[in-house]
């Protein structure tokens, strides 16, 4: 049993880099996040789990990091948007992503990408139902959903998918 | 604010923490982070996390009877052969909460312990005679105690759990292969939906007659509720047109829904009628 007051040690990996924080008990991981390891693409939406701006991998499953405490992700494996590209070298999701359009203001993308990036991990060859049910946890309020769509699915049919 | 933090890893440190603590219990926490969040609750002081209890995490199949432990998460139900065999309402009602990232960390026994009107799992449990597994610290050690799922609800939000208490384990038999069993809940939209209104059924024919009937309705009533009256009116029969009508107008009368943001008191009425009829139907061939 691991019973800690006021303030938090915790180490677990964040896009395979260890880290180390110290957090209060309440603290979420979206915060520890943005917060104190200043990986500022995690968005937070809502704050409650409606919206998925916050969505990563928490140990290989995709979750909404508002709702996950920092403290129990003590010897855990975080991916966060951070980890799949970056300028100059996207990961095919983001390219897909970039050249479907599917992006307009932006705020909801890295949670898009995140959650379907956790679809392909399990199913690279996606039908749309899939697809639309794997995003079902993430809002979008310019696109208009079809080419978010459009992306994943042409990233799955691209082959280019990589772990 | 929340001062301390525990990591369990028995069921013993469970319940052992939560009577030092006073904490509250936490698994999933998708009711209580964003009720925290949104201060409809103060922050306890102390929180007691439950999910690296092995024991807790587990879906097995020993003398005929289905355990799920508390912390079974919701894509472990929907996903798992043992639930989608013996149990495969629940395996549906499992895969329709919320969305992946819900479903990923939300638990079975907080989704029961959660005692909301409208839990997704309440319903088969209710329909499957679910029995609970409850655990407490006393001072001459772990006392554990069991109590039918009809038992369980008290009102929205409340249980029969006494202060202390834990919720560990979730019992039940197997549907046999040759019941017809269904579950269906309405929602204004497939995602993220808290329903509107929700139906299960179970029907056990002899020569087609109804010899053992379960009705359990969802968002109704103060609690997940088991229809008596609805049951009744199927018991003995075949059937026909006019016990299906029977059985809805039964049905209609002993749920007591309201009116709130998601829908009025008469459009539950309407569309619990109309969804047992689609399962009665369904069942009967017409």
């Amino acid at each position: 049993m691991r019973q800690v007051s006021d303030t938090i040690d915790v180490a677990f990996t964040v896009n395979d880099e260890t880290v180390h924080l110290s957090v209060s008990p309440d603290t979420s991981l979206v915060d520890a996040l943005r917060e104190d390891l200043e990986l500022t693409g995690t968005k937070q939406g809502c704050g409650e789990g409606e919206c998925g701006a916050c969505s990563v991998l928490l140990n290989g499953k995709v979750v909404n990091s508002c709702l996950v405490l920092a403290a129990e992700c003590a010897g855990a494996e975080v991916l966060t948007i951070e980890g799949l590209g970056r300028l100059g070298k996207l990961h095919p999701l983001q390219e897909a992503f970039v050249q479907n359009g599917a992006v307009q203001c932006g705020f909801c993308t890295p949670g898009m990408v995140m959650a379907a990036y956790a679809l392909l991990k399990e199913n690279p060859s996606p039908s749309e139902a899939d697809v639309r049910r794997a995003l079902e946890g993430n809002l979008c309020r310019c696109t208009g959903y079809r080419k978010i769509i459009d992306a994943v699915l042409a990233a799955a049919n691209g082959g280019s998918r990589h772990d | 604010m929340t001062k301390t933090y525990v990591e369990a890893q028995t069921i013993e440190e469970a319940v052992r923490a939560v009577s030092r603590t006073g904490g509250t219990i936490f698994a999933g926490g998708t009711d209580l982070m964003p009720r925290w969040s949104r201060n409809l609750v103060p922050k306890p002081t102390a929180v007691v996390d439950i999910k690296g209890v092995e024991q807790l995490r587990s879906i097995k199949l020993a003398n005929g009877d289905v355990s799920v432990g508390a912390c079974v998460l919701m894509s472990e139900l929907e996903a798992h052969p043992i639930i989608r065999a013996a149990a495969p309402i629940l395996a549906e009602a499992a895969a329709r909460v919320a969305c992946p990232q819900i479903r990923n960390r939300a638990t079975v026994g907080g989704n029961l312990c959660n005692a909301s009107p409208a839990a997704d799992a309440a319903i088969p449990l209710i329909l499957l005679d679910a029995v609970l597994e409850i655990a407490a610290c006393r001072p001459n050690g772990i006392a554990t105690r069991e109590i039918p799922i009809a038992g369980f609800f008290r009102g929205p939000g409340s249980t029969a759990l006494q202060p202390g208490e834990v919720l560990t384990c979730i019992r039940f038999k197997p549907l046999p292969t040759e019941s017809f069993c269904a579950w269906d809940k309405f929602g204004t939209r497939p995602a993220m939906e808290i329903a509107v209104a929700s139906v299960g059924v179970v029907l056990h024919r002899v020569d087609g007659r109804v010899v053992e009937a379960r009705v359990a309705y969802g968002s109704v009533a103060p609690i997940p509720l088991r229809g008596h009256q609805a049951e009744s009116a199927l018991i003995g029969q075949l059937l026909s047109e006019e016990v299906v009508d029977q059985c809805v107008t039964a049905a209609r009368k002993e749920i007591s829904p309201i009116t709130d943001i998601r829908a009025t008191e008469g459009y539950r009425r309407e569309i619990i009628g109309v969804l047992l009829r689609r399962m009665l139907e369904n069942a009967a061939g017409f």
